[in-house]
């Protein structure tokens, strides 16, 4: 993918009138250049008050140079301290010999609301990065033309792509997606425009921490039908195995559309046919009665602001995050249907001392069945929250999931499960068939952590960090009548603590941690306990 | 076998129809060997895995006998000492070949009559009416390319194949005829798990096959096969609703559970409390206002012209 270019002004040149030929391309690099023409700089230099006395009419080449360069430099210093009236009359697009003009138009259409020059170069320098960012393009240049005789003030912006010679890429990658639960190592290989819409298929194989594995193909569309708004659509056969630790495998396969993708905004739409079944037969009672088919049809809308300066490192700043979904969006009444609600909520303090910064963070998450028989019924099993794993909360805001030093679904509402007979006959000598983790209806996590710089230059230079830490967090069953007996007394009561210290190794996109947790409070079952233990996350 | 540590054992089976207590022909057996047997067991029922071999299963605190263990649910409740009505009979070879003919000629007959024949409505009421349309369909079909790969049929010997199963079921009903007469139970005056695996066939045939069925037709033959079922169905199935008790577990719809006693009973339907009517009426509120939210957000945002220029560099 050819890198967006840097705005380099060209050398003054010894003919006067710079055509929009960027053929050749001094610099190598596929430049993003910008000319003026001297009919501009006339124009320009025609509204100065102070005019110099006029040229000699018989130059020589080097006072020709040296009046062209003094020409560009009071223009650059006019364009550092005052605003240079230019309106832009037309964006020409040139090269796209696949790619549907509409595309390049509408990423463009802002060009023509400049008044500026100055305007017109910040314009220009993002319509260039959007361009690049649709991956269609190898290479991007944007010149400034002088507009029609007739109408002075004007420019023609030109804008020239040269289109991916190659349709077929593939990468490696990490993500966050916002219908994924967690991040995802992935795999990809892509056919470009093959349309001209500036369509990206791909088929794709993604690895996640929290023991999924997921193939996918999909289409994105930039600019679906006009809208300013892409388009992605994707087919997904995702698998996830929880055997180990609350006895099921689920094998969800179906459709998720991304209806609304921006910096703030993401509304998902899934539909999905989702299996639980039971391979080791040792699952517990409640295990038991959620084996089977479901089908799920629903809508989640996340809102997410990171004011934070780094999420790998966040010294000062904050990010919020709500994500909502509602399944059971279908004429079908036999399908999955649940409210579920997540927030998050994270801001760090700087203390001003070896870069040290103090990061809270509080999560919360509620699960809720809802139609007739609503209050009788348990949340779906693989839709409930579970704490626990290997990821830090500094990083990630996907509602509540982790508590420092408890390992994955390794704490919360458990039952026993099914116990096999020894060779004697004798169930009481079997061996402990262990438990399941039910994951509960209602979640709340919270941290805080102090992050500070070491002493030595060579840690330093390297972002690597110390942290010392503490978090609590506790789940809680709502569904099946439970809420009846749910008292906010005995769940603050009943939170699990931990606290630890450890050493943080940025490696982008990863924040590593090192650390050593030491349980406070935990309870019978909880898979939790003194021991040193690695992070990753995204 | 200790009894289990609540003291009551749960069957889950497959959901009501057809007028018995389960439709499907694999789970009413159990069923009403328990019944011979005199164990009391609370019903539960599974209709989101109809694919499920596992199904039906019981179980008893941590104790699960599933059906595609150790010979079914039936022969590991006689091996763990829950109910044992052969411990007289198992060794006598009259015995095992009927039981042989039972578990083959006339099991294959049912799977085949359910899946290719005439009993292809029957089957999607049983298995995928609480499931949703697009899932019920796939799984059928599915189904009905695996039964016709375990019995080898193709285009070519279809009606052979079916003519061959046929005569096995009418060959087998003339025997077990033949063998019943005018008593009560097979051997002697004492069920055994036969009469529950013969009692569930003919039932199942008489009540959830349609009337042009081949099997039906072959069984309303014998007149006393009709009969010995018909009698053991009013002694085991008829009972009084109000001496059961209802569980609090209700099923999500996608599941379809329900609990209720050993007798089975038609529960009235119940009325809405107000704070349930209150908290629907929420809910549709706080639904419609999300989704009201999220069309107004769209229709203004598609509405205006500017597009952000992101000033951070690519994330």
């Amino acid at each position: 993918m050819a890198k967006p270019d840097e705005f380099k002004p060209d050398p003054p040149s010894e003919n006067p009138k710079t055509e929009a030929d960027d053929t050749d391309d001094e610099n190598g690099d596929g430049g993003y250049e910008e000319e003026v023409e001297d009919t501009e700089e006339d124009e320009l230099d025609e509204e100065e008050e102070d005019e110099p006395e006029p040229e000699p009419r018989v130059r020589t080449p080097q006072s020709a140079v040296r009046m062209q360069r003094a020409k560009l430099e009071g223009l650059f210093q006019r364009l550092q301290t005052q605003s240079v009236p230019l309106r832009v009359h037309d964006v020409l697009i040139k090269g796209n010999t696949k790619t549907k003009d509409y595309l390049i138009e509408s990423e463009a259409a802002l060009l023509k609301n400049c008044t500026t020059m100055q305007e017109i170069l910040e314009v220009s320098r993002a319509v260039n990065f959007r361009l690049q960012a649709l991956e269609v393009f190898d290479s991007v240049k944007i010149t400034l033309d002088s507009g029609p005789p007739e109408l002075p003030g004007t420019s023609n912006v030109i804008v020239e792509v040269q289109e991916a010679k190659s349709p077929l890429s593939g990468e490696i990658g990490a993500y966050t997606k916002a219908e994924a639960r967690s991040s995802t190592v992935e795999g990809t290989l892509k056919f470009k425009n093959i349309f001209g819409h500036g369509d990206l298929w791909d088929g794709s194989f993604a690895y996640g921490w929290d023991h999924i594995s997921e193939l996918s193909a999909g289409v994105h569309f930039p600019r679906f039908r006009g809208s300013s708004f892409p388009l992605d659509v994707r087919a997904f056969l995702l698998s996830q195995d929880w055997l180990q630790f609350s006895s099921f495998k689920e094998r969800s396969m179906g459709l998720s559309v991304a209806l609304l993708s921006s910096r703030n905004h993401d509304l998902v739409y899934n539909l999905g046919w989702r299996t639980l079944t039971d391979p080791s037969q040792l699952a517990s009672r409640s295990v038991r009665r959620q084996l089977g088919h479901s089908l799920l049809s629903s809508l989640k809308y996340t809102f997410k602001v990171d004011r934070r300066n780094s999420t790998l490192r966040p010294v000062r700043g904050y990010a919020f995050a709500a994500t909502s979904q509602i399944a059971g969006l279908a004429p079908d009444s036999r399908c999955s249907r649940f409210l579920r609600q997540e927030v998050d909520l994270r801001y760090a303090i700087p203390l001003g001392i070896l870069n040290s910064a103090l990061n809270f963070g509080i999560s919360g998450g509620i699960v809720f069945p809802w139609g007739a028989g609503f209050k009788n019924m348990p949340s779906p099993l693989p839709d409930r929250f579970f704490l626990g794993g290997n990821s830090s909360p500094i990083s990630s805001l996907g509602g509540p999931t982790t508590v420092w030093g408890y390992r994955t679904r390794g704490l919360g509402p458990t039952e026993s499960r099914r116990q096999l007979k020894s060779n004697d006959g004798d169930t009481e000598d079997a061996a402990d068939p262990g438990v399941d983790f039910l994951g509960g209806d209602l979640a709340v996590t919270a941290f805080a952590d102090l992050s500070l710089d070491f002493p030595l230059k060579w840690f330093r230079d390297r972002g690597i960090h110390g942290h010392i830490f503490a978090s609590a967090g506790n789940l809680e069953r709502l569904t099946q009548n439970a809420y009846k007996d749910f008292s906010l007394q005995k769940f603050v009561s009943s939170f699990r603590t931990s606290v630890g210290a450890g050493i943080v190794v940025p490696i982008q996109p990863f924040r590593l941690e090192v650390n050593y947790y030491y349980m406070m409070k935990k309870f019978e079952h909880d898979r939790g306990k003194p021991r040193f233990g690695v992070t990753f996350s995204m | 076998m200790e009894e289990s540590r609540d003291g009551g054992w749960t069957l889950v089976t497959r959901k009501p129809y057809f007028g018995l207590p389960t439709a499907c022909p694999v789970c009413l057996p159990v069923y009403i060997y328990l019944k011979f047997g005199r164990c009391p067991f609370n019903l539960e029922l599974n209709s989101s895995y109809p694919d499920s071999d596992q199904i039906p299963y019981i179980e008893g605190g941590t104790y699960v006998a599933y059906n595609n263990e150790k010979g079914g649910v039936i022969q590991q409740l006689k091996q763990d000492g829950v109910v044992d009505l052969d411990s007289e009979f198992s060794s006598l070879p009259e015995w095992v070949s009927m039981k042989a003919m039972m578990s083959s000629w006339l099991a294959d007959a049912i799977t085949y009559e359910l899946w290719l024949g005439s009993g292809e409505n029957s089957a999607k009421q049983i298995y995928y009416s609480d499931l949703p349309w697009v899932i019920g369909k796939v799984l059928f079909v599915k189904q009905v390319y695996d039964v016709k790969q375990r019995f080898h049929i193709s285009k070519q010997n279809a009606e052979k194949k079916e003519e061959e199963i046929h005569d096995c079921a009418k060959a087998a009903y003339r025997a077990l005829s033949a063998k019943l007469g005018e008593q009560d139970f097979l051997f002697e005056s004492r069920p055994t798990s036969l009469d529950a695996d013969l009692v569930g066939h003919v039932l199942f045939i008489l009540q959830a096959l349609p009337e042009d069925s081949v099997l039906r037709t072959a069984v309303l033959e014998h007149e006393n096969l009709i009969r010995y079922a018909e009698r053991h169905r009013n002694d085991i199935l008829n009972s009084d609703p109000s001496s059961a008790s209802a569980s609090n577990f209700q099923p999500p719809p996608s599941a379809a559970q329900t609990s209720s006693s050993s007798k089975p009973k038609r529960k009235p339907k119940r009325e809405k409390t107000e704070e349930e009517k209150r908290f629907q009426r929420k809910a549709k509120y706080f639904i419609g206002a999300q989704l009201a939210a999220v069309l107004l957000f769209l229709s203004l945002l598609g509405s205006s012209s500017k597009v952000d220029i992101d000033e951070d560099d690519e994330d």
